[in-house]
């Protein structure tokens, strides 16, 4: 039944809201965003669908995905909060800095050294993205949309678009297909 | 008085891509398998991997070259680790398209199934680094130009600035190559600017200068991803100058040179990719000269049959094939097969005349991405008759996810990346010919020519081109009945009425070459080589005040042209304009101090007694 499902998700979201408030946590365990501070980008009750976008500094097909990511999270500003993780512990804040301004990201960054953020959304790639509903429940992990079709070819133009699709949905309430398909980039347990 | 005939109007249409001296990537280290690892000795990098790497990724994988990322270290490999084993499982890395054959090519990229084996085991173990010790040398790469200092650099007068986003873009430079006399190119090597954006680059030779009136301003360069370029003479030097990422310059063999004459364009034609944020592209040539002269002529066959390219939306297999006998032995040297999206399965096949078939190349898989130009490891024997052919299949159904049109819609054959495409084209140096019986290469294009107009007897292309050899070869009979079928076919084709008309001159018809030359010159009016031939033609008929204002009005356009300069000289004195004439032929030999109208006609000139 699906709220047994839900219900489990509910216990990951608390177990890290826990953590980012808990005095004995240390840094290190929460995503951290530029200035070093933690950051729980599910802990604040905006009633607003939140959107995790993973990248890779290294990655060539998150960077080109950077237009579109920042035209979606335009497009639905006012019913959705987007964060770029970056799960590269190596990463500094100055080189994440560097490369939003070098690709025009408006979008608050944080870094996930730990992994937290990307174990609660299930992703494996960057760049895929995590769709958390206003109850910050997880309804969608995958790709943003099929642009790709593996790592040497890419269509004309994306034919699905599954990151809005779970936007909407998610903004209006309504359920989402449950359709996950992977990303295509480069992997997160690559990294060390 | 004497004139000269134009080097009439020999304008042999070359689609893009068709010259070129080829250019391919290279190693930098000899293939040798990996040490290891017999069964269940763990895959180390050290020990198996890195030579591997070193040797068929570190070219594109390093600072300032193609690749993305490094991979010249333990932890650059590690960073990526799965990501390798999927795109060499894939076979999408290193990338190479060709199926193995038993025509080699040279800087054959594909791994050794053995070898992506090896990489598989090391990430399903973990990755490990392995043991210090067994560590290769890293690879030594050159740093700046890969021969030394070119003898002559060229840079692009302005950079692209490619968009951040949108649809892969098709942009050419074009570079002026400042040379005072003819210079011999022995080898050539493309900097296309950021390496990571450009998939590939082509130079094509525009002798003429033609494709600057497609720049906004001057050095602006334009877009398009096909290019054609007329060709003012029947100058095949056929070379494949051509960059992938990973290409290393070639340097042509013994005897072999592309020859560049003053007033040479080279246009680089580029296929960029966007990045995610806006680069900036400034491509640059460096030429390497020799005092040699090209004793060795290769010449570019091109098949192809963009003609049959009417592909109904939907349809899965689409085939087109197009083939050719050869009229005279050859080695073939290269071969650089095109389609655009909906290509997929591309072969070529070379059948003997005893029957036996050769693969030349197939291509299960069609990428445009990944397009090259392929030179074989030898060149290949292919004797008098042998049958060159291509089969090319196309997927225009949704299938395909390639395809530029989602629902599919009909495509036919053109120059736009969403258009179709069935070329290809085969670099090849003619063998056991008699030279007496003149170049072996006008009898391959004649024969080439005469192909396309059997294939295609309503192509006003074929017909021309067709006409252009016949009159190269001094058919000119011949070459007025095709000029003739290919006006008919286009009547206000500036070119095809410019040459029908410079033929008839030729023959001895100037009166009926008059009318063509005029309908070239409605159809542009700054065609310089129609002024300059209804100049002659004016002139023949004894119209010297008609010759000589057409011979100004050529000057307009090409002022430092002596024969033009001459002429003009010679239409005065006959009006017994003497002193006029006498500048303008003094000033031929400025030009071209060996222009031979303009020694005679001054040499004449004192005895003008009684002009007319």
């Amino acid at each position: 039944m699906r709220l047994g499902k839900l219900w489990l998700r509910l216990m990951l979201v608390a177990a890290i809201a826990l953590l980012a408030s808990s005095r004995l946590a240390s840094a290190q365990e929460t995503a951290l965003n530029l200035d070093g501070h933690a950051v729980n980008p599910l802990a604040a009750d905006s009633g607003k669908v939140v959107v995790l976008v993973f990248l890779r500094l290294d990655c060539p097909v998150s960077s080109r995905y950077a237009p579109v990511v920042q035209q979606i999270s335009k497009r639905y500003a006012d019913g959705a909060d987007f964060y770029l993780v970056d799960p590269d512990k190596s990463d500094s804040p100055q080189a994440i800095r560097k490369y939003l301004a070098d690709y025009g990201y408006r979008l608050p960054a944080l870094r996930d050294p730990k992994r937290v953020l990307a174990r609660l959304s299930h992703v494996q790639i960057t760049p895929e993205v995590a769709v958390f509903d206003r109850n910050h429940q997880l309804v969608y992990d995958g790709r943003i949309d099929d642009w790709y079709i593996d790592l040497s070819r890419a269509r004309p133009a994306p034919t699905t678009h599954e990151l809005e699709d779970a936007i909407r949905a998610a903004a209006a309430g309504k359920s989402v297909a449950r359709n996950e398909v992977r990303g295509v980039g480069c992997y997160i347990s690559d990294l060390e | 008085m004497n004139s000269q005939g134009r080097r009439a109007a020999w304008a042999i249409v070359l689609a893009a891509g068709a010259l070129a001296m080829g250019v391919l990537s290279a190693k930098s280290a000899p293939r040798h398998a990996p040490q290891a690892a017999s069964a269940g000795a763990p895959v180390t990098f050290n020990r198996d991997i890195a030579p591997i790497m070193f040797r068929s990724c570190a070219m594109c994988h390093r600072p300032g070259e193609a690749g993305p990322f490094s991979l010249l270290t333990y932890s650059d490999a590690k960073k990526h680790a799965r990501q390798i084993a999927e795109v060499t499982r894939s076979r999408a890395m290193p990338p190479w398209l060709p199926e193995p054959q038993e025509l080699k090519f040279a800087d054959d990229l594909r791994l050794p199934d053995a070898e992506i084996n090896f990489i598989q085991r090391w990430v399903e173990q973990g990755a490990v680094e392995g043991d210090a010790a067994d560590l290769p040398a890293q690879p030594k790469f050159v740093e700046g130009w890969w021969l030394g200092e070119p003898d002559l650099i060229l840079n692009a007068a302005k950079p692209l600035t490619l968009p951040p986003q949108g649809t892969d873009t098709y942009w050419n430079f074009i570079f002026p190559v400042p040379i005072q006399q003819t210079r011999w190119v022995k080898a050539v090597e493309i900097r296309p600017g950021d390496k990571r954006y450009v998939h590939h680059a082509n130079i094509l030779v525009d002798s003429g200068g033609t494709l600057r009136q497609r720049e906004a301003a001057p050095g602006a360069g334009f877009g398009g991803m096909e290019i054609r370029i007329e060709s003012q003479v029947f100058d095949p030097d056929s070379h494949l100058l051509f960059w992938k990422p990973g290409t290393i310059p070639y340097v042509e063999p013994e005897g072999m040179a592309l020859r560049l004459n003053p007033g040479t364009d080279l246009i680089l034609n580029t296929h960029l990719q966007p990045s995610g944020k806006p680069e900036v592209i400034q491509p640059s040539i460096g030429l390497y000269f020799t005092p040699h002269p090209a004793t060795k002529l290769p010449m570019l066959l091109q098949l192809e049959n963009d003609a049959k390219l009417d592909i109904p939306a939907g349809q899965k297999d689409f085939l087109v094939s197009d083939e050719f006998t050869l009229p005279v032995d050859v080695d073939l040297l290269a071969i650089y097969p095109h389609a655009h999206y909906l290509g997929k399965g591309i072969q070529a096949l070379a059948t003997l005349r005893d029957g036996t078939k050769k693969t030349l190349i197939h291509i299960p898989q069609w990428n445009l991405n990944w397009q090259a130009v392929y030179r074989y490891s030898e060149p290949v024997r292919l004797p008098k008759g042998t049958t060159v052919s291509l089969r090319y299949v196309y997927d225009n159904s949704d299938e395909n996810p390639m395809n530029p049109n989602h629902p599919p819609a009909r495509v036919v054959g053109g120059n736009r990346s969403s258009d179709e495409m069935c070329h290809l084209w085969l670099q090849v140096l003619p063998v056991n010919f008699d030279a007496a019986q003149g170049d072996p290469r006008m009898t391959l294009e004649e024969a080439l020519a005469r192909h396309n107009v059997d294939k295609n007897p309503g192509d006003f292309e074929a017909h021309y081109n067709l006409g252009s050899m016949l009159q190269a070869r001094e058919k000119l009979e011949a070459a007025i009945a095709e000029y003739e079928a290919a006006v008919r076919l286009s009547p206000e084709d500036a070119t095809a009425n410019n040459a029908l008309g410079a033929a008839l001159v030729g023959a001895g018809h100037a009166e009926r070459g008059v009318g063509y030359l005029q309908a070239a010159l409605k159809a542009r009016t700054d065609y310089f080589d129609a002024h300059y031939n209804l100049g002659f033609a004016l002139a023949q008929q004894n119209d010297f005040e008609g010759a000589s204002q057409q011979f100004r009005l050529a000057l307009q356009l090409q002022p430092q042209d002596a024969a033009a300069e001459a002429n003009l000289g010679a239409t005065l004195a006959q009006l017994g304009r003497f002193p006029e004439a006498k500048s303008h032929l003094e000033r031929a030999l400025q030009i071209d101090p060996n222009q031979p109208i303009a020694k005679e006609n001054l040499d004449a000139l004192p005895k003008e007694t009684n002009p007319r």
